[in-house]
C-alpha cells in the first residue's frame, strides 16, 4: 500500500480537503450498509456508489476505478437478474456475497481514496485543525508512515525464507507465520526507535504546535461536498 | 562552539539473559569544536563515535537510556537542560540508515519537516525548498514518494531538509555507508558547500577517502575514548599503509594495493544465459543474454544505484517467478527452481534471514540432506560453526550478536545447505576496517571450499583485497568482465572516479 502518493501529483483534478475525505467515507459508508434499494434511498445510493468513483479518477487510479466497476456492476447485475434463478444453499450464498459487495465496496474504495490521496502531513495539519491533540495525530501519521516499511521487510524476509526452503503457508502454516513474524517484529521494533530518535532530533515534540506548508483549507468544493452530504444524510434519515 | 568536558556515558541495556547491563559509550572525552570546524569521528565498531554525535543533537541523554557524566555545551547552553526541540534548531542531523530516518512519505514533506516543527512561516519554507532545490540540482526529487527513491538519493533528500533549516551545527552518522561511489560524490559537494557557508560540520564515518579535503581535524577512537589526532596537514598526506597501521580505512584511494595471491582458476564455467528481465515499472531491470564467469572464484558486481546488481542477484538465486533466463554450471542447466536450491543470497540486511532461536538451530535448520540424523546434524553444523569462528557462540540467541556475528551466522547457514553459488549483497556497507578485512577472508574461505561466489558491491577496498574477477552493469547490461590483474587494476580504478586514479 502506497499513502499519499498522489495527494500531491499535479495530475489531480479534484482536491478535497481531508476533513471532507473523512466526512464523505463515514457517510459513503453508513448510507450504502443502511440505505434500501428503492425510491429516495435507491438514488441516494447511487450517488454514494459514484462518488468513489470519481475520486478515484481524479487521481488517476483508472485500473482501480475499473476494478470498482465491474466488481459493483457484476454484483448488481447477479444480485437482480442471476440470484433469483437459483435456489437453496446457492442462492443464499450468491445473495451474501452480492450482498456485501454492493454494500461494502463503495465505503471501501472511499476509504482507499482517502488513504492514497492524503499525505502525512496534510492528515497531521486536518486532525490539529479539527482541535485533535498531538498525542492522538502523531502516532496515527506514524502508523500510516509505517504501512510501506512493513510491505518492504516482508517482501525481504520472505525472500529470505523462500532461499532457505522453508515452511510452506498451507503445509506448515504455524512454522510459516513463526518465520515471517519474527524477523518482522525484529526489523520493525529496531526501525520504529530509529524512527522516533531520527524525528526527536528533527525537533517533532508533542506539546508543541507547528506549521505547515501544506495547504488545508475549505475551498468551495470542500463546502459542496460538505453541505451534499449533509443533505444526503438527512434525507437517509428522514426516509 | 561545541564543548565536552569530562564526558562519560554508557547505555543501560539488557543483555541476552535478561540482566540490566551497562554498556559501550564513552568515557573520559574533553573535545573542543570551534565554529565553522569540520571534524570527523571515526575508530572500530562500537568505539563510540555514534554516541557523541548523539550527545550533540541532544538524543543523548534525553532519548537513549543511559548514565551520563560531565557537560556537553553548545554555545554556552548544556544539552542535557535544553528539551530536545530547542537543540534541533541548532543541530542538523543525518543517520546512516535511509530507511528509517523519515516521517513523512512525500520528499518535499519530509524536506520541510524540520523547519515547520520549528514554527517557520509556510511561505518562507518553500522559498527555502525551491532555493535548496535549484542550488542543490534535486528538482527532480521534489515531490515523489520516499519508498521510490534509492539509499543516495534518500541521503540526499535528507541534507536538503537539514539545508531548508539551516541549522549552525550539522551531525552525520555514517552517512556514505548505504552509498555509491556516484552518490558519495554528491554527498562531498554538500558537505563542501556546508563548510564553506561556515557551518561546524561533525561527521562520524569508516570511510574516509570523500573528507580527506575537508577534514579539518580527524579523531581516531578506540574502546570510547580519543586515543589519536590528526591534523589537517597529516590528513592530506598520510598514506594508506600509514592508516592501515592505526586500523582506519585509507584516506586516499589512489595508492590501494590489489593482491593477487590467491589466483588458480578453476576450468568450470558458470554461464548465465538470458537473463532478461524487467520490473512492473518498464523501466528498471536487466538485459543480460550471455555472461560467463569461473566457478569457484570472488567475482565482484560493480555498477551504480539503479544499475541492475540487485536484479541479477535475486535472478542469480531464482526469486523471480517469471524469469525464464537459465544458469549452466559446468554441465548441469539450473532453471529458477534448481536456483533456488543452489544459491544463497546473504542479504544486506542479514536481520531479515535469521530466524530461530541459537546460532546452532540456524545452521541444523538449513542442512536438508534427509539421511541424516538428528545428531549427524548438529556435528555437521558445530563443524560448519567452528570454520567459521562462532562454535563459541552455538547457543545463543542470532539477535544477541554483532553485525558481523549475523553475517558469518548467515553465511554458516548458507554452508550448511551445501549450495554452490553464495550471493553476497554489499556485505561491507558500514564496516570499519577490521570487520571489512573479516568479511574479505570469509570470501577468500569459501572460495577454497569450492564455492563460487558473487559480491554485489560499492566497496573498492573490498574488492582489492579479495575478488577474482569483475562484473561491471550499467543501465542493465554488461559494460565490462574482467579478471582482476595487474593490466586491469587501472580500469577497475576508472569506475570508482578521480578520488581513486
Amino acid at each position: 500500500m502506497e499513502i499519499g502518493v498522489c495527494s500531491n501529483k499535479n495530475g489531480a483534478f479534484i482536491k478535497l480537503d481531508p476533513r471532507s475525505k473523512l466526512l464523505l467515507l463515514i457517510t459513503i459508508s453508513i448510507i450504502m450498509i443502511g440505505a434500501r434499494t428503492v425510491e429516495v434511498e435507491g438514488v441516494l445510493r447511487l450517488i454514494c456508489a459514484a462518488i468513489p468513483l470519481v475520486l478515484l479518477l481524479s487521481i488517476r487510479e483508472y485500473k482501480a476505478s475499473f476494478i470498482y466497476l465491474l466488481l459493483l456492476g457484476s454484483a448488481l447485475i447477479c444480485e437482480k437478474h442471476i440470484a433469483p434463478y437459483t435456489h437453496g444453499i446457492c442462492n443464499i450464498v450468491l445473495m451474501m456475497i452480492c450482498g456485501l459487495i454492493t454494500r461494502f465496496v463503495a465505503g471501501y474504495m472511499m476509504g482507499w481514496y482517502t488513504v492514497k490521496s492524503t499525505s502525512v502531513s496534510e492528515f497531521i495539519t486536518a486532525m490539529e485543525r479539527m482541535h485533535c491533540p498531538s498525542f492522538i495525530s502523531i502516532p496515527m501519521s506514524v502508523m500510516f508512515r509505517y504501512f510501506p516499511t512493513l510491505s518492504e521487510e516482508y517482501k525481504s524476509i520472505n525472500d529470505a525464507k523462500r532461499m532457505r526452503e522453508l515452511g510452506h503457508p498451507f503445509s506448515q502454516p504455524l512454522t510459516y507465520i513463526e518465520y515471517i513474524l519474527v524477523p518482522l517484529m525484529m526489523s520493525t521494533v529496531r526501525i520504529a526507535d530509529e524512527l522516533s530518535a531520527a524525528s526527536l532530533s528533527k525537533g517533532l515534540s508533542a506539546g508543541e504546535k507547528r506549521t505547515h506548508i501544506c495547504e488545508v483549507s475549505i475551498r468551495p468544493l470542500d463546502v459542496f461536498a460538505i453541505t451534499g452530504t449533509m443533505v444526503m444524510f438527512v434525507l437517509f434519515l428522514v426516509y | 562552539m561545541i564543548e565536552f568536558k569530562n564526558v562519560s556515558y554508557s547505555y543501560n541495556v539488557v543483555d541476552a539473559d535478561g540482566n540490566a547491563v551497562d554498556k559501550g559509550g564513552v568515557s573520559n572525552i574533553n573535545l573542543n569544536i570551534a565554529d565553522g570546524e569540520f571534524v570527523v569521528l571515526t575508530g572500530g565498531s562500537g568505539c563510540g563515535k555514534t554516541t557523541i554525535t548523539r550527545m550533540i543533537n541532544g538524543l543523548i541523554p534525553h532519548y537513549y537510556k543511559g548514565t551520563m557524566s560531565g557537560t556537553v555545551k553548545i554555545d554556552g547552553k548544556d544539552i542535557s537542560e535544553r528539551p530536545i526541540y530547542e537543540t534541533a534548531k541548532n543541530v542538523g542531523s543525518v543517520f546512516q540508515n535511509p530507511r528509517s530516518q523519515f516521517f513523512n512519505v512525500n520528499t518535499t514533506d519530509e524536506i520541510a519537516f524540520a523547519s515547520e516543527n520549528q514554527r517557520r512561516e509556510p511561505v518562507d519554507i518553500k522559498m527555502s525548498i525551491s532555493e535548496t532545490a535549484s542550488s542543490m540540482a534535486i528538482e527532480r526529487l521534489l515531490n515523489r514518494n520516499i519508498f521510490e527513491l534509492s539509499g543516495g538519493e534518500k541521503q540526499i533528500v535528507a541534507c536538503a531538509g537539514i539545508n531548508v533549516l539551516s541549522p549552525d551545527v550539522i551531525v552525520l552518522d555514517e552517512p556514505s555507508s548505504n552509498l555509491d561511489f556516484y552518490a558519495i560524490e554528491r554527498l562531498k559537494e554538500i558537505l563542501q558547500n556546508w563548510k564553506a557557508q561556515g557551518k561546524t560540520v561533525i561527521v562520524a564515518e569508516h570511510r574516509l577517502f570523500f573528507l580527506r579535503e575537508l577534514a579539518d581535524k580527524l579523531l581516531i577512537m578506540q574502546n570510547g575514548e580519543i586515543v589519536q589526532e590528526l591534523d589537517k596537514e597529516k590528513i592530506s598526506t598520510i598514506s594508506s599503509a600509514e592508516t592501515e597501521k592505526l586500523g582506519i580505512r585509507p584516506l586516499r584511494l589512489d595508492d590501494l594495493k590489489a593482491e593477487f595471491q590467491h589466483r588458480e582458476q578453476s576450468d568450470i564455467t558458470i554461464t548465465l544465459e538470458n537473463f532478461c528481465f524487467t520490473y512492473s515499472d518498464g523501466e528498471h531491470g536487466i538485459d543480460i543474454p550471455e555472461l560467463e564467469v569461473p566457478s569457484k572464484s570472488v567475482i565482484a558486481v560493480i555498477g551504480h544505484n539503479g544499475a541492475g546488481k540487485s536484479t541479477l542477484a535475486r535472478n542469480i538465486c531464482g526469486l523471480e517467478k517469471r524469469f525464464k533466463g537459465v544458469m549452466r554450471y559446468g554441465k548441469k542447466t539450473l532453471k529458477n527452481k534448481d536456483r533456488l536450491h543452489n544459491c544463497y543470497m546473504i542479504m544486506q540486511d542479514v536481520n531479515h534471514q535469521l530466524f530461530t532461536e541459537s546460532v546452532k538451530d540456524e545452521a541444523v535448520l538449513s542442512i536438508t540432506d534427509k539421511s541424516l540424523s538428528e545428531e549427524e546434524k548438529e556435528k555437521k553444523a558445530l563443524d560448519i560453526l567452528s570454520q567459521l569462528d562462532l562454535n563459541e557462540y552455538a547457543d545463543i540467541h542470532p539477535m544477541a550478536l554483532s553485525g558481523g556475528q549475523k553475517q558469518r551466522t548467515a553465511i554458516a547457514s548458507g554452508l550448511a545447505s551445501e549450495k554452490e553459488v553464495m550471493i553476497f549483497d554489499e556485505p561491507t556497507s558500514g564496516l570499519d576496517l577490521s570487520h571489512m578485512k573479516q568479511v574479505s577472508d570469509e570470501l577468500i574461505k569459501l572460495r577454497k571450499l569450492g564455492k563460487t561466489v558473487f559480491v554485489v558491491t560499492h566497496d573498492l577496498e573490498l574488492i582489492l583485497s579479495c575478488c577474482d574477477r569483475v562484473v561491471r552493469l550499467e543501465k542493465g547490461t554488461v559494460m565490462e568482465n574482467y579478471d582482476i590483474c595487474e593490466n586491469n587494476i587501472s580500469k577497475l580504478k576508472a569506475f570508482f572516479g578521480k578520488e581513486a586514479m
